[in-house]
């Protein structure tokens, strides 16, 4: 199986710790990732902000740059979502069908792909799950609360399996952070205010770890978490999953 | 001409953050009642399923059941009329009055109305005007618009409607009691019900098989006026119909529990045929909805029953409050009507999202808000709606993020340049809106592909 | 020059999209039982009382509603008299309307109530309280059945009442008693 590493452009620059975690749980898992060098963004910040035409050589760019693997591993499902959903303003060639097929969530490809249910290990902490709407809502990893009171998903799967954790129960278990790409800049109030709840939904409910699936929430959540000086630690899963002692 | 943003109305109503808590709340309270109610009925994505399929058929075949829904209506002795626009309408209402030679009109709720700006039109014609729904009521006599297209005055306090009958019903001074500030509604519209003598309503579903037009009210006031007055108007848009009578069935489910996550309307009223003596009249009306129909990725916004769940879910309508859109409609399905109408106008609308879905997921008629939000974004780009600053930006970032090698040279002068430059500088808040209630990432030594440029690479 | 009826029609007929089926709705029966329907009908403000027969009802009504001075009703001689002739300020001065009502709707505590059953199309909304006859053999579990219970269409007015009248429009506090009736009791025999 071939895999390749698509780094996001923002973690690529500001949270490198989340795609050497990524990269180095893969190998964990048996799987030997490549990182092709000429990757830069999906084009989600353009296309959300109006300008999918001005996009569309940055589409090109990566169907180019991951065509010619298996799949394509994300530790960000916002991104995934992008490629899979809007990539559809391309000519649909084997080369962008294929790539909108395989591009994939990080804790997707582990839990459906690689089949591995369970990891071994421990991590005593109180952690708090931030569900990414992309992930959770677009890519369905999640189940949502608009269908069903049942809280379930395949990240709240694999942290409950590990020793000693305790899962925080919010008070709105999958509200939006607020983030939403440029809305944090152009709607910089209501994203601020709604990243407080958030953070307030779990200091109030005792998160000692505040984790998920999408770093670019959490950059947004940490950024809020830093300035209010809150004692809780922010962490992308794939740094909790590949930081295991058993 | 310049309009306001919809982000500069949210930040104004974001400065009393006690408020915003409060409005939040009420409004996620609506939203569990509707989940609590959802979560009972076993077939309820079923029953969205039919729903939107019903509504689909419907759009697909809406010149054919308006003219069958017309026929039956006017069998049934009910006089039909047709309204292109929202001035066209208005002068079938008054016209109906005048020749009536009535001065008295009882009016229930109805978001057509409000986009047709009927009140303001007839009361400069000398025509009285009483909204009866009681959160209508309220807005009114504070000469406001409706915040929320089911909870009018979901954005006033008690003690907000306690200076406000205080003032117009007098009312003792201080009272907050929501129970006794009903009962003094109650006393007040009475006399108005009784006076009537025209009663307007809107319409929740048009039958076209029967001809019948259905209102669902909690409090009653539509009935109330209805029955009491000689003269009955009905307003519907085109897109209210349904084919036949047991699809209501479906939409009677749906309705209640996605709006307030009661099981169903207190009263769901059929209205056939008028009384004996009387008249019943319904006004159909277009205002750009054909429009809407001609645009595949937006007509599916035209199956909107009008429940509020979007609104009620909405993370920003919750704390930026429905007058924060200023248009007729608020929330999520308001920001996908609104540019159909004046794209100039609502540009901002389609951007007040953070498009996490949610109201795509409550959508009883499963419209796919967020999508079309996403394409609305496009359009406003491509018409040139966009701030200058932020389309100069994107179209640079475009350039950049397509060339590998520029896109490495800038993350790293950019890591660099936030590693290097004074705090005051980089968290200056009129230059960084990120910077307003968020630390900025701290940078680190090394990108990602820093670090993977000096790992060991195994032989392949 | 073409009317508005011939442009909105001529604008539908060319902007609509390519047909799409209209679906068969399933049955989707349910509980049907008097016990959901009284539970539901509890949880809206209304409530259900046994009455032993119909014989029962006049004195049923006088017992449970002692102060009701102006009382209307086709089910028994009733202190009002009120038929679709009679004017508002009669109307507006009835404490208790009592009426019989086609079937009720288990799952949301609604009842049918055709034109037929209400001497005036008013005297629902505008009695100060409310009192339904129901047969209880005559409930439904889900409003596809209530639906397909009027073969022949709702009639000139129809109502499905579920409840007394009520609001939520200040704070989201339920009011009971806004327009129409101040409570609901749904007499079961």
């Amino acid at each position: 199986m071939k895999v390749a590493l698509f780094v996001p452009c923002y973690v690529d620059q500001f949270y490198p710790q989340v795609g050497i975690a990524t990269y180095q749980l893969l190998g964990k898992l048996g799987v030997q990732a490549a990182f092709p060098a000429a990757q830069t963004c999906c084009g989600q910040p353009l296309a959300n902000s109006g300008c999918e035409r001005e996009a569309l050589p940055i589409y090109k760019h990566f169907v180019d740059t991951f065509q010619d693997y298996d799949y394509t591993v994300v530790p960000s499902g916002s991104c995934v979502y992008h490629v899979q959903k809007h990539f559809d303003k391309l000519e649909q060639t084997p080369a962008v069908q294929h790539v909108r097929a395989t591009t994939i969530d990080l804790i997707d490809f582990i839990t459906n792909i690689l089949e591995i249910k369970e990891l071994p290990g421990s991590y005593p902490h109180k952690v708090g799950l931030h569900l990414s709407c992309h992930g959770q809502r677009g890519l369905h990893q999640a189940n949502e609360s608009e269908m069903t009171p049942v809280r379930d998903g395949q990240l709240r799967r694999l942290l409950a399996g590990l020793g000693g954790i305790e899962l925080t129960e919010l008070d709105r278990n999958d509200e939006c952070c607020g983030f939403g790409g440029t809305f944090c800049v152009s709607e910089a109030a209501i994203s601020g205010r709604m990243g407080h709840d958030r953070v307030q939904d779990h200091v109030r409910n005792g998160t000692q770890v505040l984790t998920g699936g999408d770093m670019s929430c959490l950059m947004h959540l940490q950024g809020i978490v830093r300035r209010q000086k809150l004692p809780l630690q922010v962490l992308h899963a794939a740094e909790i999953l590949n930081g295991l002692t058993s | 001409m310049s309009y306001l943003t919809h982000a500069s109305r949210a930040e104004a109503f974001n400065l009393d953050h006690e408020r915003t808590s409060w409005h939040d709340e009420t409004l996620w309270f609506v939203r569990q009642k509707r989940d609590k109610a959802v979560y009972a009925v076993p077939e309820f994505q079923e029953l969205r399923n039919l729903a939107s399929a019903i509504k689909d058929h419907t759009l697909s075949r809406l010149d054919e059941y308006l003219a069958q829904f017309e026929a039956a209506a006017q069998t049934n002795g009910v006089r039909v009329h047709w309204a292109a626009d929202a001035a066209e309408h208005n002068a079938i209402v008054l016209d109906i009055i005048r020749a009536r030679g009535a001065t008295r009109v009882v009016k229930s709720k109805s978001m057509l109305t409000e986009e047709c700006h009927l009140n303001p039109y007839l009361i400069k014609e000398g025509i009285e005007v009483i909204d009866t729904d009681l959160g209508e009521r309220i807005i009114q006599m504070r000469d406001e618009p409706p915040s929320h297209i089911v909870l009018p005055a979901i954005h006033l306090k008690k003690e907000d409607v306690g200076a406000t009958f205080f003032k117009h019903l007098g009312t003792a001074e201080g009272l907050t009691d929501p129970q006794q500030l009903t009962e003094a509604a109650r006393q007040h519209l009475r006399a108005k019900f009784l006076a009537g003598e025209v009663a307007l309503t809107g319409v929740n579903f048009a039958i076209a098989e029967t001809g019948s037009v259905v209102v669902c009210t909690n409090e009653g006031n539509a009935d109330l006026g209805v029955s009491l007055a000689p003269v009955h108007v009905a307003s519907m848009g085109i897109e209210k119909l349904i084919p036949r009578l047991s699809d209501l069935g479906v939409f009677t489910r749906l309705l209640a529990r996605s709006a307030t996550g009661q099981p169903v309307t207190t009263y769901t009223s059929h209205y056939t045929k008028p009384m004996p003596g009387r008249e019943m009249h319904i006004i159909i009306v277009d205002n750009e909805r054909t429009q809407q129909l001609g645009r595949p990725d937006f007509r599916a916004s035209l199956k909107c029953i009008r429940c509020g769940a979007c609104m009620n879910t909405c993370p920003v309508y919750r704390r930026s409050g429905g007058h924060s859109y200023d248009f007729t409609v608020p929330g999520p399905i308001g920001s996908i009507l609104s540019p159909n109408i004046d794209l100039k106008k609502h540009s901002t609308l389609p951007f007040a999202s953070t498009l996490c879905g949610s109201c795509t997921d409550v959508c009883p008629v499963k419209i796919d808000i967020h999508v079309q939000l996403y394409k609305w974004r496009q359009i406003v780009s491509e018409a040139n709606h966009l701030p200058t600053a932020k389309k100069i930006g994107l179209k640079f970032m475009g350039r950049l993020l397509a060339s590998p090698t520029a896109f490495k040279l800038s993350g790293s002068f950019g890591r660099r340049a936030l590693r290097l430059l004074p705090y005051g500088l980089t968290h200056n808040q009129t230059v960084n809106a990120w910077a307003i209630a968020r630390e900025l990432p701290e940078p680190p030594q090394q990108s990602f592909r820093e670090w993977f440029a000096q790992q060991p690479q195994p032989a392949t | 020059m073409s009317t508005a009826r011939d442009r909105i029609l001529a604008a539908a007929r060319a902007n609509k999209p390519a047909e799409t089926p209209l679906p068969t709705v399933p049955d989707f029966w349910g509980d049907n039982s008097l016990e959901r329907f009284r539970t539901v009908l509890a949880s809206i403000g209304g409530e259900v009382t046994r009455l032993a027969s119909l014989d029962d009802l006049e004195a049923t009504v006088h017992e449970l509603w002692p102060d009701a001075k102006l009382i209307a009703s086709p089910l028994f001689t009733p202190t009002l008299r009120i038929d679709q002739h009679t004017p508002t300020d009669v109307l507006a001065d009835v404490d208790l309307a009592v009426l019989p009502v086609e079937f009720g709707v288990a799952e949301n505590g609604a009842v049918w109530l055709p034109e037929a059953n209400m001497l005036h199309r008013a005297l629902p909304t505008v009695t100060q309280h409310l009192a339904f006859v129901l047969d209880q053999r005559q409930l439904v579990a889900t409003m596809h059945q209530a639906y397909a219970r009027l073969p022949d269409g709702p009639g000139g007015y129809g109502m499905f009442v579920a409840g007394p009248s009520k609001t939520a429009d200040i704070e989201q506090s339920l009011v009971i008693g806004a327009h129409g009736a101040r409570s609901l009791v749904v007499l079961v025999y």
